[in-house]
């Protein structure tokens, strides 16, 4: 049995032993579509881990260069002179300000660089130059004592990462959208050292779900997040408190009253910021002399009561520890309040999640010692009212119950007081809702929405979530050739296509593996005689539910998306839609 | 023993006297022994699609064997008729040799089938005993017993 294409034959049988490895490789250790996306989830959690550690050193840097000092914002601020106390918020609005002013020009002003936009209404495309330069002038608005956390910045930072590794490796929406998600989470957890917050925090916050399609990877990036953080840094749990117990049942009443005072305190938190905001906006400064402005407030409230400086994180722990006591709290929480406003409303890039963690506990600890005079068995200890306040504010102010609670026991590691804690923060979480339907998210999300029409979520058609050009071979083409495409792409059915590009069916891997070891075969199969013509396809216009129907029953990752004329338009992923359909059972923006 | 092996073993027509001109002369005969055989239930449609088959690629898988074949819904289920040219076929341009001509009809649903049945007939091909055996056959009956010794080797 030998002819002429001797020559050509051992080139063929190289040719099948490597598609049989590549099947082996394939069967034993290539990773499933969800794998996969657990494991980009997981690089993303590590690039945003190494993020967070960038920018935590960069603004240490800065804060060292303006103030001489590295030390904590708050410490270093009490024993700078009054005029420097004054000076230096002012000189780093300022700069920001300036870095935000060239910045528009190197970054062309790309669209929104907001991660929560990127994920609930744009395509996950989070811009990387416009969110350096907004990354670079918080460096200058935190660095330089603003009232503001730096955990905003860098969430967007390991948003902006993921985003980047998405956009390189080509994923289609929903997949970018989640991939920005386990950024977020790997944001949150990294600056918390909360994995579990981290997670919770984007998925009941921006995604509105806690389906596994996407709790999962937001899960794989928190953890990978925290490790790195953990091996990397000199990691410890966030707040050290001391261990509070429930003394007695009757402590529940003044619980109550405190979920019921967060929840209204909440919301007039959040109206303070806006209408701040709104009042800067008004005075038609130019952005630097805006930003100069909200610093020079904060350094003006720095200079009686230096504890208003930097994020709250400082004063959270002095008020756990009960190393201050509440007459001198009092003046701090309204001047916080206060410089917070004048950060914020100064359009300072920074968040607000820490901020409002220091209202919380300062309120939550005022209103404890006040029971605790009246009333010593209603309140044993004013610091767990403090501790429980911070939940319970964060509840309300971010409408997150679940991830509320979760952050305050991973940042505390304190579970005595998780009675109290769930049942303030829900309190809080109605109150709240009741007075206010706006939440610490929702209200930019709720406008650009608007603006922007809802550009792209949810998808509903296929053709929106299809990929186009997907593998395809001829009907015409020979064994060799189809080993040689199952070689090239990661895929278990090749598409077959006539000469006019129509859809005539798939061959698959799964029926050529028993006969790779055979040449003679090779050469005389093509793949229309093995083509599966009865192959489910879909059609650019069915919708995402009869999608799904198609997928019901098959094991196949993709099916091909095919025009009414029969030609191939591309091919819709299981995973993709399976994300899609998800988004579009979350919560609409609040 | 799997559906498509005892199908070599057993197959629906056996002939020793295809002609030699020409490759479609030779699938027209054998075509012609399925006529009437209940699995093929239109035999027009059958032989266009072998004809269109062999017409678009090479079907021999040696200068001396063709397996022509179609998938078809000419067929209810595997069909194979096996044929002995007289002597050396011309059956195309570059294999004009073939004494041995394996003629399948394939159900369109049945690729997994199908490629076993190609498999088998590829593996028994390549022991030269079995192909010395198949071209010195006398009778149909003893071309039958050596397909049927060839499946069990």
């Amino acid at each position: 049995m030998k002819d002429g294409r001797d020559l050509t034959q051992p080139l063929m049988r190289r040719l099948l032993r490597l598609l049989r490895v590549r099947v082996w490789i394939a069967e034993k250790l290539q990773p499933t579509e969800w794998q996969a996306t657990l494991l980009w989830a997981a690089l993303a959690g590590f690039l945003g881990a190494m993020g967070a550690l960038l920018f935590k050193a960069a603004t240490e840097g800065i804060h060292q260069l303006l103030t001489g000092s590295n030390q904590g914002v708050v410490e270093s601020f009490r024993m700078m002179p009054w005029w420097a106390r004054l000076l230096v918020p002012a000189a780093g609005g300022l700069m920001a300000g300036l870095v935000l002013l060239f910045g528009r020009r190197v970054a062309k002003m790309q669209s929104s660089t907001d991660y929560m936009e990127a994920i609930v209404i744009g395509s996950g495309h989070v811009p990387l130059r416009a969110s350096i330069v907004k990354s670079t002038a918080a460096l200058f608005s935190i660095g330089s004592g603003g009232s503001i956390g730096r955990e905003g910045p860098m969430v967007q930072m390991a948003a902006v990462l993921a985003s980047f590794i998405g956009r390189w490796r080509k994923f289609s929406p929903p997949q970018l959208r989640l991939l920005v998600a386990c950024g977020a989470a790997a944001g949150i957890a990294s600056a918390y050292y909360a994995p579990l917050a981290g997670a919770f925090f984007v998925a009941e916050i921006i995604l509105g779900t806690i389906a596994m399609e996407s709790l999962g990877p937001l899960v794989a990036a928190s953890v990978s997040a925290t490790l790195t953080i953990k091996i990397l840094s000199d990691a410890h749990t966030l707040y050290d408190v001391p261990r509070f117990t429930l003394g007695s049942p009757w402590e529940m009443g003044p619980y109550v009253l405190l979920g019921l005072i967060m929840g209204t305190l909440a919301p007039w938190f959040l109206r303070s910021l806006r209408q701040a905001e709104t009042l800067f906006v008004s005075t038609r400064l130019p952005l630097v002399a805006r930003l100069g402005l909200g610093g020079l407030m904060v350094g003006a409230l720095a200079i009686l009561v230096p504890e208003v400086v930097g994020n709250g994180y400082s004063v959270v722990l002095e008020i756990l520890n009960g190393r201050i006591i509440w007459m001198a709290l009092i003046l701090v929480l309204v001047c916080k309040w206060l410089a917070t406003v004048a950060s914020f409303g100064s359009g300072a890039p920074g968040g607000v999640f820490t901020p409002s963690l220091f209202m919380g506990a300062s309120a939550g600890y005022l209103f404890g010692t006040a029971v605790h005079t009246l009333w010593p068995t209603g309140a044993a200890d004013p610091r767990a009212f403090a501790l429980v306040g911070m939940g319970a504010f964060l509840s309300a102010a971010s409408r997150a119950p679940v991830m509320a609670v979760i952050m305050l026991f991973e940042m505390t590691l304190s579970y005595d007081i998780i009675l109290p804690l769930l049942l303030c923060s829900v309190l809080a979480y109605y109150t709240a809702k009741g007075i206010e339907e706006k939440s610490l998210y929702s209200e930019s999300l709720k406008r650009k929405a608007a603006e922007d029409g809802m550009p792209e979520l949810p998808a509903g058609r296929v053709g929106d979530l299809m990929k186009s050009d997907p593998p395809i071979i001829g009907v015409s083409a020979h064994f060799a050739e189809i080993a040689q495409t199952f070689l090239s792409v990661r895929v278990n059915n090749l598409y077959v296509v006539d000469g006019e590009r129509h859809f005539v069916g798939v061959v698959s891997l799964h029926d050529i593996k028993p006969y790779l070891g055979e040449p003679e075969l090779a050469e005389l199969v093509l793949a229309r005689d093995i083509v599966h013509e009865d192959f489910p396809r879909l059609g650019p216009d069915r919708s995402l539910s009869e999608a799904l129907e198609a997928f019901l029953g098959i094991t196949a990752e993709r099916l091909p998306v095919v025009a009414a004329d029969g030609r191939l338009l591309g091919s819709l992923a299981k995973g993709d839609l399976l994300l899609a359909l998800v988004e579009k059972r979350k919560k609409p923006v609040a | 023993m799997n559906p498509p092996t005892s199908l070599i073993a057993q197959p629906d027509a056996v002939a020793l006297d295809l002609p030699t001109e020409s490759g479609e002369a030779a699938m027209r005969a054998l075509h012609a022994r399925l006529v009437g055989n209940p699995a093929v239930t239109n035999a027009d449609v059958l032989l266009k699609e072998l004809l269109s088959r062999a017409e678009m690629s090479s079907v021999c898988i040696a200068p001396d064997v063709a397996l022509p074949h179609a998938r078809t819904p000419a067929v209810k289920r595997l069909v194979l008729a096996v044929g002995r040219s007289v002597g050396p076929l011309a059956f195309d341009a570059n294999h004009p040799a073939v004494r041995l001509v394996f003629l399948i009809g394939t159900p369109k649903q049945m690729v997994t089938e199908y490629l076993q049945l190609v498999a088998g007939l590829s593996r028994m091909l390549k022991n030269e005993t079995v192909r010395n055996d198949l071209l010195a056959a006398k009778t149909e009956a003893d071309f039958r017993a050596v397909l049927a010794r060839g499946t069990q080797r």
